[in-house]
């Protein structure tokens, strides 16, 4: 292994490692004001839909709503139907990949 | 540790762990292919842990960038992990610094997801949580290494596996919809994402986003509650 490679994988370590680490070792030491608290239980549906809505509308890099070029659209519907009535993250995940393999298919 | 937590988080875990064997096996190839080596990949899959950063540091050293390039592409693309540690740490109070350390090495998007999303149901403990992160780590390590080792002969079809992540992702979200103002600022984190990331064509969109939407979503509750508080004067 070569030091640039070192030098890479330390770099890239590092600059991964602060963002994790920081907020949990800063925001679990001390006491949280209610409204910060409140305003922090929306960034989780937030982020959960920004990583799939900038996965899922979009086909080789660019915004597709064409649900026959853009194969995710519709097993995102169903995998939207089946998450919202079985709560269940296993059979949402089965739905999806069952679906998504079907599109693939044809 | 008790057995109940190790079993309950490997329960947890196996989902994850399925899509990540097959995904990191993709990004060892990928990895391998672009000139590292077995060991450096191991390195790689244990230090840095970041599977979108990892398959990023493999197409850019392909296209020949350099290194101060990649590692400010992967720092932007992790920025969103601060958003997730501040969130779940509310769950991980008064941990000693030994197990904050591991566990927030271990904090990929998937491990944040489903911790939290257990840790609202309330039984969940910190030890079933970091039990959950160790398998989905150990998952990616192996199968990534295995990447290496195996090379390119054979393909995996990395559209559904991602997808099987994605599905996963748009459960954990529709579990969040515990009130009128999430579902809105789930509905506005989708529509400012799609908008910033044709704008900006970078990671940060997802930052922007989410910070925007979350303000929104608070906002909302803000005011209806100070509604709620005058109708009851």
């Amino acid at each position: 292994m070569t030091s640039q490679t070192w030098v890479l994988i330390l770099g890239m370590a590092i600059v991964t490692y602060i963002p994790r680490f920081l907020p949990i070792l800063l925001l679990s030491r001390k006491e949280i004001s209610p409204s910060f608290s409140r305003w922090m239980s929306y960034i989780p549906v937030s982020i959960f839909a920004s990583l799939v809505a900038s996965d899922i509308f979009f086909w080789e890099g660019s915004f597709s709503l064409q649900p026959l070029t853009n194969i995710k659209l519709i097993p995102s519907v169903l995998v939207l139907i089946v998450a919202y009535k079985t709560k269940s993250l296993l059979w949402s995940m089965l739905a999806g990949v069952l679906s998504m393999t079907l599109f693939w298919m044809l | 540790m008790r057995n109940e937590s190790v079993l309950s988080g490997m329960k947890a875990s196996m989902p994850i762990m399925a899509s990540y064997l097959a995904l990191g096996l993709a990004c060892g190839i990928v990895l391998y292919d672009a000139g590292f080596n077995v060991l450096a990949i191991f390195l790689m899959s244990s230090l840095v842990y970041a599977g979108a950063a990892q398959f990023l540091a493999g197409s850019m050293v392909a296209l020949g960038a350099t290194i101060p390039s990649i590692i400010l592409m992967v720092f932007f693309l992790n920025l969103r992990h601060i958003l997730m540690s501040a969130s779940i740490s509310k769950y991980v109070k008064r941990k000693p610094l030994s197990y904050l350390s591991v566990f927030s090495h271990t904090l990929s998007d998937e491990s944040f997801g489903i911790n939290y999303s257990n840790f609202q149901k309330d039984n969940w403990t910190t030890n079933e949580a970091l039990v959950t992160n160790f398998f989905n780590y150990s998952a990616w390590v192996v199968s990534t290494v295995l990447g290496g080792v195996v090379g390119s002969q054979f393909s995996i079809n990395t559209l559904i596996m991602n997808y099987a992540l994605i599905a996963m992702f748009l459960c954990m979200m529709v579990l969040q919809f515990v009130s009128k103002e999430h579902i809105i600022a789930g509905i506005v984190a989708v529509v400012l994402s799609i908008l910033f990331t044709v704008l900006l064509k970078h990671n940060i969109a997802l930052v922007l986003a989410t910070i925007i939407a979350s303000f929104v979503g608070y906002y909302l509750e803000k005011r209806t509650v100070e509604k709620g508080v005058r109708i009851n004067d």
